[in-house]
């Protein structure tokens, strides 16, 4: 696994660079998982301020705080790691069965043959769709949590829109979205090395095309979760 | 896999590898282009040693050797056409004019005609191996690696591909190693012919040498020719 990142790392440094794959995964991992992500987080938000809200009043009878504090954890927390579990599954899935399918079908060794490098080839470019794809997906995510998380602050809630993001201004830095970026790029390019790691290695036939795909989602998820913890500790010392 | 094998190979001649399935023939291949490395041993190419190559190393080994793959091992997002154009255009600084025409021949030394603009997907297996074939034929490499290039071929498209390996190696001296279980096939057009079994060899000489093997292997080879 180190050995492909170093390869990834250099690769992006390394001609011929793929401009065309990297459009086309990056409409990919971008646009195509653009939906089901934000469909997502959406509900993750409304759960958040429901579940924030019954607690808060249950301790200290106000739930006044609910939207600054909501808006915080979606910033922080839940847009980035909960769009990033979900591109793990669709994006790594993905890949993790396109590669390994090549890697079984002998594609990985004629492209060796060819005088291709095959991490240059497939890693470079989804690397770099994912990374960025992963950053817009979570500025993407974050307001559409923030929006749905208004919308319920409003309907259940009774916090209007001018007073939720006056309880948002006070907890909310701009440092938090900046740093949502960086956790949303960390977790996507976790994806395609996972991934691709996996199908390099996959097994022959459909079983091990499987196990791979499998291997990816379990490991990414990790991955994301544990990177989550270092970042989210990081990030702790630059407030 | 392979156990305390010696095999030279000399340039222009047509060499069949035979042996039951799983007995190695397909990682002899690989490992001569470096697709797997050896525990132990050397392999030489061209006065070099290059069992210890790393992947650039390799690069220029893999420029002279084709290799045409048990599967057809054809890139499925790319047409018929950018398939076989794809080696033209990482290797040699060509004109289109010049791709289009070495593409263009080396599917109709194949037999495939009006199929450019199709994907892998779009056409049938046999014809995939024939487009990976033309794949490497087109780069003119000076070794041929086959592995398995008439399987799931019809009988007709099988003779075409035998009588290619034969044209390319008389015509420009090409040197070729085909993996093979046909000994009708390797009796007809091989020069010399390897029969491995458990990664050893167990025969190797001409074809009129081997017809006269007493090892059983080789004779259960020969007995499903006669019986053919």
């Amino acid at each position: 696994m180190i050995a492909l990142i170093a390869e990834t790392l250099t690769g992006l440094f390394t001609p011929p660079f793929r401009r065309k794959e990297f459009f086309q995964q990056l409409y990919f991992v971008g646009n195509k998982s653009l939906v089901i992500v934000v469909f997502c987080v959406c509900f993750a938000a409304v759960v958040t301020i429901l579940e924030s809200s019954f607690h808060m009043k249950m301790v200290i009878q106000n739930d006044s705080m609910v939207p600054g504090f909501a808006a915080l954890l979606i910033l922080r927390e839940l847009g980035a790691i909960v769009s990033a579990l979900l591109l793990s599954s669709r994006v790594g899935a993905g890949y993790a069965s396109e590669v390994g399918s090549m890697q079984i079908t002998e594609q990985i060794d004629a492209l060796k043959m060819l005088g291709i490098d095959p991490v240059n080839y497939l890693v470079v470019p989804r690397f770099l769709a994912c990374v960025l794809g992963g950053m817009m997906i979570t500025i993407v995510a974050n307001m559409a949590c923030i929006f749905s998380a208004m919308a319920v602050s409003q309907l259940y809630l009774g916090y209007t829109p001018s007073m939720f993001l006056t309880s948002m201004q006070r907890f909310v830095d701009f440092k938090d979205l900046i740093f949502a970026m960086i956790k949303g790029a960390c977790f996507g390019g976790v994806i395609p090395l996972v991934a691709c790691y996996f199908g390099f290695r996959c097994q022959q036939g459909a079983e091990g095309v499987g196990r791979a795909t499998t291997n990816t989602v379990v490991v990414s998820s990790i991955a994301i979760i544990v990177i989550d913890f270092i970042l989210s500790y990081t990030f702790s010392y630059l407030y | 896999m392979l156990n305390g094998l010696n095999l030279q190979i000399r340039e222009g001649e047509i060499i069949f590898i035979l042996g039951t399935s799983g007995t190695g023939k397909s990682v002899l291949l690989k490992n001569l282009v470096g697709l797997l490395t050896p525990d132990e041993g050397e392999i030489w190419i061209d006065n070099e040693e290059v069992s210890k190559f790393s992947e650039e190393q390799y690069l220029p080994i893999r420029k002279k050797c084709g290799m045409v793959f048990q599967h057809p091992a054809l890139f499925d997002s790319l047409s018929v056409y950018e398939n076989v154009a794809f080696g033209l255009r990482r290797h040699y600084q060509l004109s289109e004019e010049v791709i289009h025409a070495k593409v263009t021949k080396a599917l109709s030394l194949v037999n495939l005609h009006g199929v450019e603009r199709k994907r892998p997907a779009q056409i049938s297996y046999g014809m995939q191996k024939r487009v990976s074939l033309a794949r490497t034929v087109a780069l003119e490499p000076r070794i041929l690696l086959f592995d398995e290039p008439t399987t799931g071929l019809d009988p007709v498209t099988t003779t075409a591909v035998n009588q290619l390996i034969l044209d390319l190696s008389r015509e420009l001296k090409t040197t070729s190693l085909v993996v093979s279980h046909d000994m009708n096939c390797a009796l007809a057009i091989a020069d010399r012919i390897v029969v491995l079994d458990k990664g050893s060899i167990v025969a190797l000489g001409t074809p009129d040498d081997l017809k006269k093997s007493e090892h059983p292997l080789v004779k259960d080879f020969l007995a499903e020719v006669l019986e053919a």
